[in-house]
This record gives C-alpha cells, sequence and structure tokens, in this order.
C-alpha cells in the first residue's frame, strides 16, 4: 500500500501555499480591471500548470507539483474533488425558491424557453451535425444531452452580482432574471447528474428509469422532510454549539453525507450536496452572517485551489482550437439569447427588456466550469471542449454586465 | 346570478362598509358573532352572516339565541344560507354583495395534513378579493387592539395597507402603529463572495438599508396619519416569517398585511414564502388587506 511520505507532505503543502496565495494576488490584481475572480484564478492555473511553466522548466514544475502517480496527486486530487462538491453546496444554497414562486407569467415563460430551447439547440447540434464535435460513438445521447445542458445552464453568482452593480436586482427585469436562473440551474444540474449516472450504462432502459426514480426521490425527500428537519436543527445549533464552529460544522457535515449518499446510490456526489444546498440556504433560521461565514470559507480557500488545479490538469494553450471556440461561444449566446428573450417578449416584456433578459441569463461563470471539468472527469468530453467550454464561460460572464446596461438604460 | 365586476374594481381597501362573517357553528361562534358585532358597530358598517351547509332548525335556534344575547338586530343584518362547496360559496357570496371585510375564525396552527390541503379560513384567504380578518382567538369579551403591527413591504400595495392600519386605528383610538420592513439580503451576501472588500461590503450593505429605508418612510409620508403616529421598524429575515416572529414576539393584537400578489398554489406552502408563513403560524388575529388597485 503506497505511503503518503515526508516528500509528499511538502510537495503538497507547497503546492496548496502557492496556489492559494497567487490566484489571490493575481486575482486581486484583475479586481482592479473589473474581471470576475474566477479569472484570476484560471490564468494562475494555466501560468502554473503545463501550458506555461511545464514547458519553460519541466524539471522544476515536476519538483513543486505533485505529479500523476505520486500519493500527493492523489491528495490533491481529493481536494480537488471535496471543493467541487463544496461549490455546488454553496450553488444549492444561492437558490432560493421563493423567488422563483413568487414571480408570474413573465418568469414562467422567461424560465422555460431559456432552459429549453438552449437545450433543444444544443442537443440538436451535436445529433444532426455531429462532425462539429469530438465523442466516443457510444455516447452520442449522452453527449447530446451534456452540450444541451451546457447551452442551458446560467450562474446565478455571477448574475446577482451584475444585477446589484446595475442596481437593477429589484426591478421586474432583474427578478424575472433571476427566476430564470434559479429554474435553469436547478433543472440543469438535476440533468447533469442524470448524464453523469447514464456514463457507461447505454441503452440500459431500466438504468435510465432507475436513476431518473433516485434523482426524483431524493430530490423530494430533502426539500419536503429533510429541509423541515434542518429547519427545526438550525436554531438550536446557532444557540447552543459554538459560533460560528458549530454551523459550519452542521453544514459541511450533511453536505458530506448526502453527497457521498448520492454516490452510494449510483448518482454523482455532487447532486446530494446541490440539494442539501437547497435545503439548507432555505431555512428561515439560517443567519445572514452563517451563510456569509459558509460562503466565504469555501469560495476564499476552496474555490481558487479548484480552479487553478483545472490549469494544472489541461494544457490550455495546447487545446485551444479557435473553431470551436467560436462555435461554442456562438452557440452558447444565440440559444440562451434567443430561448430568454422569446419567452421574456412572450411574457409581456418590452423588446428592449426581453434582450436585456436575454443578456443577462447569457452569463455562465463558475457553474459552466464546473459542469465542463465534472464531464471532462469522467471521459464524456475531451479537453479542447473542456477548453472551449471554460473560454466562452468567461466571455459571457464578461458581456453579460455591459450589454444587459446598454438594453436596461434604454428600456421604458 | 352574475354580479358586476367593475362594482368591486379599484374600490379602495378602505372604509369598511360591509362586513361579512363565515359562520362555522364551532364552539367559537359566539366569540367571532361579538368581534364582529363590535367591529361593525364600531365602523358603522352593515353586517351579512354567511353559512355554508345545511340549514337545520338547531343551527337556525342557535344563531337566534346569539343574536339576541349580542343584541344584534335581525332586520339589520342579513344572514345567508347556502350550500356547496364552502370555500367558493363564502368567495362568490362576498363578490355579490361587495364585501368590504370577511371574518373567520382560524386555528392558530394546522396539523401538516389541514395545512398542505388547505383549510377553508386559509384557502379564502389566499384567494379573497377583499379584505380577511383571520381571528384566533374571538371572545364574547371583546377588546379594542392595542398594538398594531403592519407590513411595510416594497410593494404598491402597501400604501393601501398603512391607510387601512390607520383608518382602524383611528376608530379604535390607537395612537401608535408600528410599519415593519423585512430585510433579507442573501443576494447581497452572494454578490459579496470574494469580490469585495470589507469596507466596500459594508458601504454597500449600508446603502441598500437606506436606500429600503428610505422607500418605506416615503411611503409613510403619503399615508394618511392625522393624530396616529407612525414607528417604523426594520428587520432581518425572511419575509413573512420575520414580521410573524416580530408580531409574536411584541404580542402584537393585529398584524396587518398585504394580500397575495399571485395565486397561491401547494407548492406555495411547501416551498413556503411571504404570507405563507403567517398563514403556517398566525402570530396573533391578522388582518389581509386587499387593495383591489
Amino acid at each position: 500500500m503506497p505511503k503518503f511520505t515526508h516528500n509528499d507532505l511538502f510537495s503538497l503543502l507547497l503546492a496548496i501555499g502557492i496556489m492559494l496565495i497567487l490566484a489571490r494576488l493575481i486575482s486581486e490584481l484583475g479586481k482592479r480591471f473589473r474581471l470576475p475572480i474566477v479569472m484570476g484564478e484560471l490564468l494562475v492555473g494555466i501560468l502554473l500548470g503545463p501550458s506555461v511553466f511545464g514547458s519553460l522548466d519541466h524539471n522544476l514544475y515536476i519538483t513543486v507539483f505533485p505529479q500523476a502517480g505520486t500519493t500527493a496527486k492523489v491528495a490533491l486530487d481529493g481536494i480537488t474533488s471535496l471543493a467541487v462538491i463544496m461549490l455546488l453546496f454553496v450553488a444549492g444554497m444561492e437558490v432560493q425558491l421563493q423567488i422563483m414562486l413568487k414571480q408570474g407569467k413573465t418568469a414562467i415563460y422567461t424560465s422555460f424557453t431559456s432552459m429549453i430551447i438552449p437545450f433543444a439547440l444544443g442537443f440538436c447540434a451535436v445529433w444532426f451535425v455531429p462532425q462539429w464535435f469530438s465523442y466516443e460513438p457510444d455516447h452520442k445521447l449522452v453527449y447530446a444531452l451534456f452540450f444541451g445542458t451546457a447551452m442551458a445552464i446560467s450562474a446565478i453568482p455571477v448574475i446577482v452580482k451584475i444585477l446589484m452593480d446595475l442596481n437593477i436586482y429589484k426591478t421586474r427585469v432583474g427578478q424575472i432574471v433571476m427566476a430564470a436562473a434559479i429554474f435553469d440551474d436547478l433543472t440543469g444540474w438535476l440533468l447533469f447528474s442524470l448524464i453523469l449516472s447514464l456514463m457507461g450504462k447505454q441503452g440500459e432502459i431500466t438504468s435510465v428509469w432507475y436513476s431518473v426514480g433516485m434523482i426524483l426521490g431524493f430530490g423530494l425527500f430533502m426539500l419536503l422532510i429533510g429541509r423541515r428537519i434542518i429547519d427545526r436543527a438550525l436554531p438550536w445549533v446557532q444557540t447552543k454549539l459554538s459560533w460560528p464552529g458549530g454551523v459550519l460544522s452542521l453544514a459541511l457535515g450533511l453536505c458530506f453525507l448526502s453527497a457521498s449518499f448520492t454516490e452510494s446510490i449510483g448518482l454523482h456526489a455532487i447532486l446530494g450536496a446541490f440539494i442539501m444546498g437547497i435545503a439548507f440556504g432555505d431555512s428561515v433560521h439560517l443567519n445572514e452572517r452563517a451563510r456569509e461565514i459558509i460562503l466565504q470559507f469555501v469560495t476564499n480557500i476552496f474555490a481558487p485551489l479548484f480552479f487553478v488545479s483545472l490549469g494544472l490538469k489541461v494544457n490550455f494553450i495546447q487545446n485551444f482550437d479557435i473553431t470551436l471556440v467560436g462555435l461554442v461561444l456562438f452557440l452558447a449566446v444565440v440559444c440562451k439569447l434567443a430561448g430568454a428573450s422569446l419567452g421574456a417578449y412572450m411574457g409581456g416584456l418590452s423588446r428592449r427588456e426581453a434582450i436585456a433578459v436575454g443578456f443577462g441569463l447569457n452569463a455562465r461563470g463558475a457553474m459552466e466550469i464546473i459542469l465542463g471539468t465534472l464531464a471532462l472527469e469522467a471521459g464524456l468530453i475531451d479537453e479542447k471542449m473542456f477548453v472551449a467550454l471554460v473560454i466562452m464561460a468567461l466571455i459571457t460572464s464578461l458581456i453579460s454586465g455591459p450589454l444587459m446596461k446598454r438594453f436596461t438604460d434604454a428600456a421604458p | 346570478m352574475e354580479f358586476d365586476l367593475n362594482r368591486l374594481k379599484k374600490r379602495p381597501s378602505w372604509p369598511f362598509e360591509t362586513i361579512a362573517v363565515a359562520l362555522a357553528f364551532s364552539p367559537r361562534l359566539e366569540g367571532v358573532l361579538a368581534e364582529a358585532k363590535h367591529l361593525s358597530s364600531s365602523l358603522g358598517a352593515s353586517l351579512l352572516l354567511i353559512h355554508v351547509g345545511a340549514k337545520t332548525p338547531t343551527k337556525e335556534e342557535r344563531l337566534d339565541k346569539l343574536m339576541t344575547k349580542l343584541g344584534l338586530d335581525p332586520n339589520h343584518v342579513r344572514v345567508i344560507w347556502m350550500e356547496g362547496d364552502p370555500v367558493n360559496a363564502i368567495l362568490r357570496l362576498c363578490k355579490l354583495n361587495v364585501v368590504d371585510l370577511l371574518i373567520i375564525g382560524a386555528l392558530q396552527k394546522e396539523n401538516i395534513f389541514q395545512h398542505y390541503l388547505g383549510s377553508v379560513a386559509r384557502m379564502i384567504s389566499r384567494k379573497a378579493k377583499c379584505s380577511v380578518l383571520l381571528l384566533t382567538d374571538p371572545t364574547a369579551d371583546t377588546k379594542k387592539p392595542k398594538k398594531i403591527v403592519v407590513n411595510g413591504a416594497d410593494n404598491p400595495k402597501t400604501i393601501h395597507t398603512i391607510n387601512t392600519a390607520l383608518y382602524l386605528s383611528k376608530h379604535f383610538d390607537v395612537r401608535e402603529i408600528t410599519v415593519v420592513k423585512e430585510l433579507h439580503l442573501p443576494e447581497l451576501t452572494m454578490s459579496m463572495g470574494d469580490e469585495r472588500s470589507a469596507p466596500e461590503a459594508r458601504q454597500m450593505k449600508r446603502e441598500i438599508l437606506e436606500e429600503e429605508e428610505g422607500h418605506l418612510k416615503d411611503v409613510v409620508d403619503q399615508c394618511k396619519k392625522d393624530n396616529v403616529n407612525i414607528e417604523l421598524k426594520s428587520i432581518k429575515g425572511k419575509p413573512g416569517y420575520a414580521i410573524s416572529k416580530y408580531a409574536r414576539d411584541k404580542k402584537a393584537d393585529l398584524l396587518i398585511i398585504n394580500s397575495p400578489d399571485t395565486n397561491l398554489t401547494l407548492l406555495d406552502r411547501i416551498f413556503t414564502h411571504d404570507i405563507e408563513y403567517v398563514l403556517a403560524d398566525l402570530p396573533c388575529n391578522v388582518l389581509i388587506v386587499h387593495s383591489r388597485v
């Protein structure tokens, strides 16, 4: 049995230290140019990984960063897997179902069309023009389902930030964008969990229904019963146990238990974390300070490790395919803009407001990158598609704010 | 019989000219009737008693006795007996008779099945096109409300709700009401993430709080206050839950809130929000103001 040696520990700690500090420094620099934090973290990964550092001084690179086959690399992979699970937990906490329920007809139309149209167009692109994409012949259906999901998903944190920066969060347009983003993320992650559980089970109808049944069963149990239990437990935890240790332990403990449960029944761990996040974040007893502490803990320690590690795993320069990047970006923007704007227009918004809604929902942010990473790790997509998805996520996040502002400024 | 909806549209939420009472012939009937009589005589409103169910001699006799005991003149109080679905029948009768306020007795809290299936009182509260007063503990020994808590949500209906509260305050000689603004800012926490420094985050929070409180102050300034003092209070928490808890903690006699903006369904009870938090566990008597505008 391989042991975790002194050198492994040294290598792991050195890597984590460098990753965290450089990610923070570069991200803070990027903030001055109004660039998202995640962009700085990815850039650090690219600089430290095989794309730049590895090609400049390979010997030093393999000394500093754990390489495949070492236990330090296994440990680092374990930490980044934990990071994904925690990021999905926080993403779940950001799903406020009441926003979705409070909005009327316009939000319902926008939610459906902003999900279904990009999903259908993405699916059809793979299904009818397969030569544009690269996948295992056995995986055509799951690949098409994945690409549809990748086109449909949104990124609530980026969208909230854009709406707050533009001071339109509380407006009708802002609330419709939020309601639709919540719907898109909720259905998108449920669908993606299904896709991951279907990997390697091609054509097994019973497996498909088993997975669908388990996802729905687990989701309903957690949202109907689990949510109430958490709601009852939280006041006691927040008042009787150490602060903020008690609530932090409970939150992450429940997140991991739920993730391990879904992993054990053949669904992906992310589903458990995401659903637990919704149940936990929805509690009326979760005070804002506790929410903030959980969010800060995950986004400032584990998120940088995860996003920097992507650059260590993938050579972004070698796998940059301009045609594929252009295609993915074009499809993502057109599908989302068409779907969301159509729904908003049908729901009664003016043309300019509807376009503003379309651009608002177009931001994919970190969620798309997480989706791409999980698909890459599952062997569903190759590194070129992964790089294309990452670039699409960054560009859509960058252009959404300015374009939305342009259309909301002029909207009646 | 068809009714003219135009009679209801744009009708102000106050004064209460016609008050209806949904009678259930439960042990609390006397209390509900006494409270209704007290309110109608204080406000100078006409009274309409509605019972949906079989008209039996026992019920008639009990109602007659109670009306006599409470001093309700049968010539000035209309009684309507009707059979059918209680919720639909009561709502229809309220529309037909242009009822301004419907009074109904309600349990403070219902069991989980009643909660999800929806009791008559709760279903009426969700659907009514007039204001609804839910009485949690009606007694024959009626008292004027002393502490009134009013919802100050950022909603066009709020000004009508506050004006209705002021109208009631003047009639019951309440000198001070508390208008509560609920601040729920998880989105602010989200937008902070790791992208803002501590001073930036504090500044942003302060600006949002000032903006929210400023909106409410503008609304209150437009209300017809006369001699009633309005205290503004900002509390943190989920809308509906926070004000309900505040009213309970402050031992309020009456909580006045806006009517729901959308048609509420089972989903709204499962994923509880806003008025559903209040209906799930009534903190005191609750008046749901339907502004009809």
